[in-house]
């Protein structure tokens, strides 16, 4: 039964690589439908998954494939000329197939799956249609016969010839000599089976040649009989068929691939262990500073010195060739587009031509696997929505055709996927009308937008711009996919598109997800690490530039309005140091959202390995994992994903102590200002309570500068001014106005000192100190009272 | 003489008997001081105990789970124990350590204020949890008495189970 399994495992990692092949080769076959060469290679593909078929039993499998060999046998034979309604058959049972071998690695069967029958009548319709002479029955029969052995040579019919050019194909040079003797024996076999089914084929072509679709179960029965024989055969066919196709594909027989497949695990886990010699690396580095400090001028520096250089260097080349032994070409995936835009330019009555380039671009073999479902989508939407139908493509001068491009290239550590196409381009206008419509946007927010923040609209979850949705898309689910998606391989999408032109999408993910390059950020004395490639850049602002618009902190950033979020904020960090004039905003992009962080200082770029924080704290929001730092300290590393959805709900204090500054809050009434009145004598701050009781101000009262500055330090109360006497014990007015002065928030409060000093020293020293006005004693309420208003805005 | 010898042959025999056949019967904890109360685990549940290192705080998170620390490149969760048992918190001492507790699928530390010992006890003596505690909800495993103490033994995989 095991045996069962690794012949079965092998048939379907065969059959999947061949039929991934078969698609776009059948697409290119109906613009060429005579390449004798591409038929052939096609002819191969259904017979290979015919022969192993029916060695394994797979009866329905057999008969579909049967079918479909007998059409490609004829068009090959050029009894057939392939047309687009052939195509549609050939590719209905194409899809039949793949349909098939799903059900077959779900359940180890082929039965209960799809009906086969309608295409399989719709494919004899297609053989018979053009060619229907009885004549050739007789020799499919013998062909079927024949095909029991389970190679892939070709049938008997013309097995002869082709054989020849068929099996020195096969590399032998890496096959042990049993290997060797197996290959002969098996050799040998195939020559007696085919001549004993030859004979035997002669014999049941005379009943059989009536009832034709009936031959299949009977064939089928005799196909489990050559089985002893052949039990070794699939374990060899697996190399072989590798080696055969690269031959298929560059059409140049000599340099043949040498492949081993590997069980990823393997890989995965050969990177882990790297990962650890990374961290291993770092603090290296790291203690090679320190010791490169201490020990300056000896000679052992120097011999240290080069060792860990070679450490680091062979581990970065060992990184390296570890992550390259787990990419992909990402041809993977685009190898199933051209069959999609055909079906979908039929399905549509559009004319769409498929462009696609940097199909060898290579790329981390997880990320292959995630990117195809949003790829899938995008290239939906540009033939649904994108590329307008033939009629109106003429009215506006455009070529019939419409052009979707589908282009990868590297940039840095990042791979670039582009989607273009020459459609209509996206309406700004038109898609932020959608969205109010729907409910996704208020007007004002319409209003405020960017053509960019109106295009990534169409990423919102229920947006559709389809006026009726067609079976293509148009029920507003696909792009919300694209974007987590994207989001989840920490990718950044960017859309541009102009009316009546077209629009290009570009998907940057970077080309590995297992160790990053991050950026290192301080906030009070803790370190976070953002992987790099979410952040765009990075830059230094002071407090000014921050504006709130509807209590959201934001900054200009060259043409664009930036929403800011402080990441104290985010990760509940205490703010224990008095942040300084200045802020580090780091620009945070992801998919197409673009986010401000501020953080209080950047430590600098590192090579991290991403580690998980275990059971107990998983699905911590805004943690993606931790590394641990050349120090031997572990520093967590933001998730930017979550980070932009918490951003949305965090209450923000970035801008609490402008607000302090000013007032602390909207006024409504007279007693929400708030003075405080500084002054040893008690008569003196009853004259003042006196003077400005009209006024209706609440008054705080303080009776020295030391208690003063305790009130105001506490923060239980914002003050709008102060007034302060000058002579007092423990500490002067002139010392408190200077004391307070040193505190950025209190930098606009206004301090007023009340006093008996005449003299113009004494005033001069109060400016110094920062005093804005200087009353001297005695004083009319009214004076006074007026004062204090002027100075802090007084509205009533 | 040789039945002198005889006998004390003998007596060592009973002896390993004995041992032999309660081996399965004796339970090994190691002890620990948090706050007031004398606590233990199996010996078995232990990697190990280490001084205080440095660790990082991570959010949202309550205020028992201190945060994580590298030990030997395993990023492994700290949590607080004085906390956890309501205590408040208190500065780490020269005696405070880390004992890393495992089960199958998980790995913690915990802050404790200082080790006691390692203790043998037969499982005649350990009693039932006090019954005024939930079962579910309860982190105690079961009492030991030896001679003129309790000791209270603390269920590791209550422990090691995230309860936020």
């Amino acid at each position: 039964m095991d045996e069962f399994q690794e012949i079965l495992q092998d048939f379907l990692i065969e059959s999947f690589e061949l039929i991934e092949q078969l698609d776009q080769d059948l697409v290119t076959l109906e613009t060429t439908p005579e390449d004798l060469e591409l038929l052939n290679r096609i002819f191969r593909v259904a017979h290979t998954v015919k022969g192993a078929s029916s060695f394994l039993n797979f009866d329905v499998l057999t008969h579909l494939t049967h079918h479909m060999e007998d059409v490609l046998n004829k068009a090959r034979h050029g009894n057939l000329v392939i047309n687009p309604d052939i195509m549609d058959v050939i590719l209905e049972s194409v899809d039949l197939m793949k349909g098939l071998l799903v059900t077959i690695r779900d359940t180890s069967a082929d039965t209960g799956g799809e009906d086969v029958s309608g295409c399989v009548a719709r494919l004899d319709a297609c053989a018979n249609g053009t060619n229907p002479s009885k004549a050739e029955a007789p020799v499919a029969a013998v062909e079927e016969i024949a095909d029991v052995t389970p190679t892939t040579s070709t049938p008997n019919a013309d097995g002869e010839v082709l054989r020849v050019e068929d099996e020195p194909d096969v590399d032998y040079s890496d096959y042990s000599d049993d290997d060797i003797e197996a290959e002969i024996e098996r050799l040998l076999n195939n020559r007696q089976e085919e001549d004993k089914a030859r004979r035997d084929a002669k014999i049941a072509a005379g009943e059989e040649v009536e009832s034709f679709p009936e031959v299949e179960p009977e064939v089928a029965t005799p196909a489990a009989e050559p089985a002893p024989v052949a039990v070794p055969e699939p374990v060899v066919a697996a190399p072989k068929a590798e080696a055969t196709k690269p031959d298929a594909k560059k059409a140049a027989p000599a340099a043949v691939e040498q492949t081993i497949r590997v069980d990823v695990k393997r890989l995965d886990h050969l990177m882990n262990l790297i990962g650890e010699l990374v961290l291993g690396k770092n603090r290296l580095i790291k203690i090679n500073d320190d010791v490169e400090e201490r020990y300056e001028g000896e000679e052992f520096l120097e011999e240290l010195n080069q060792v860990v250089s070679i450490v680091s260097l062979v581990t970065t080349d060992l990184q390296i060739a570890v992550m390259k032994t787990r990419m992909l070409p990402i041809g993977k995936v685009f190898n199933k587009f051209p069959r999609m835009i055909r079906d979908l330019s039929r399905e549509l009555n559009k004319k769409i031509d498929l462009q696609i380039s940097g199909e060898e671009t290579e790329l981390d073999k997880s990320i292959v696997e995630e990117i195809g479902d949003p790829l899938v989508h995008i290239i939906r939407n540009s033939c649904d929505h994108g590329v307008e139908s033939i009629d109106d493509r003429v009215a506006t001068g455009k070529p019939e055709t419409g052009v979707i491009g589908l282009k990868a290239y590297n940039e840095g550590n990042h791979i670039v996927i582009q989607i273009t196409d020459d459609g209509k381009g996206l309406d700004t206008d038109m898609l932020k009308m959608k969205s109010i419509e729907k409910g996704i946007i208020t007007e004002k927010e319409a209003d405020s937008m960017s053509d960019k923040e109106a295009f990534g609209l169409i990423f919102r979850p229920g947006f559709s711009t389809a006026a009726q949705v067609t079976n293509v898309s148009g029920r507003g689910v696909g792009m919300d996919v694209v974007k987590t998606n994207i989001e989840k391989l920490n990718g950044i999408i960017d859309i541009d598109s102009e009316v009546g032109k077209g629009t290009s999408m570009k998907l940057k993910i970077p080309l590995t997800l297992a160790i990053i390059q991050a950026l290192l950020v301080g906030v009070q004395e803790e370190y976070y690490a953002i992987p790099l490639a979410s952040v765009l850049e990075t830059v230094r602002i002071s407090k000014d530039e921050i504006y709130t618009v509807e209590s959201r902190s934001v900054m200009r950033l060259r043409e664009e309005v930036l929403s800011l979020v402080h990441i104290g904020d985010i990760f509940e960090v205490e703010r224990v140091f008095d942040a300084s004039e200045h802020a580090y905003v780091v620009v945070l992009g992801l998919a197409e959202t673009k986010i401000g962080l501020i953080v209080d200082s950047l430590v600098g770029q590192e090579e991290i390995v991403i580690k998980s924080l275990g059971e107990y704290l998983k699905g911590i929001e805004g943690i993606a994992g931790a590394t641990i730092r050349g120090d031997g300290g572990v520093t967590l590393i933001v998730d930017v994903a979550a980070l932009m959805h918490m951003a949305k709900t965090v209450k923000s204090t970035i801008n609490s102590q402008v607000e302090n500054k000013s007032s602390g809050g909207e006024k409504t009434q007279a007693s929400d200002y708030k003075v405080m009145v500084v002054d040893d004598s008690k008569t003196d701050r009853t004259i003042i309570r006196k003077s400005l009781e009209s006024t209706g101000i609440t008054l705080v009262e303080a009776a020295d500068g030391v208690d003063a500055l305790n009130i105001l330090k506490s923060g239980d109360h914002h003050f709008d001014a102060m007034l302060i006497d000058i002579e007092m014990p423990r500490m002067d007015g002139y010392t408190l106005a200077s004391e307070i002065n040193k505190y950025n928030k209190y930098k606009n409060l206004p301090l007023i000192a009340v006093t008996s000093r005449t003299g113009k020293a004494d005033r001069m020293r109060g400016v110094e100190s920062g005093m804005v006005e200087y009353i001297t004693k005695p004083y009319s309420p009214e004076y006074l009272a007026n004062v204090v208003k002027r100075n802090m805005n007084f509205k009533f | 003489m040789s039945d002198k010898l005889q006998n004390i042959i003998n007596n060592q025999q009973q002896q390993n008997g004995v041992e032999h056949s309660d081996i399965d019967n004796i339970v090994q904890l190691v002890g620990f001081i948090v706050g007031d109360e004398e606590f233990s685990v199996p010996i078995l549940s232990i990697q190990e105990i280490i001084k205080p290192i440095e660790w990082t705080r991570v959010p949202q998170t309550p205020t028992y789970v201190l945060g994580v620390f590298n030990l030997r490149g395993t990023v492994i969760p700290l949590i607080d124990l004085r906390q956890k048992f309501g205590l408040s918190a208190k500065n780490h001492t020269d005696e405070t350590r880390f004992i890393v507790m495992r089960n199958d699928e998980e790995t913690a530390g915990f802050v404790i204020d200082n080790l006691t010992e390692a203790i043998r006890l037969n499982k005649r003596d350990i009693g039932a949890a006090p019954d005024t505690i939930a079962e579910a909800e309860s982190m105690i495993e079961g009492v030991g008495k030896q001679k003129d103490r309790i000791i209270t033994i603390l269920k590791v995989d209550k422990l090691l189970e995230r309860d936020f």
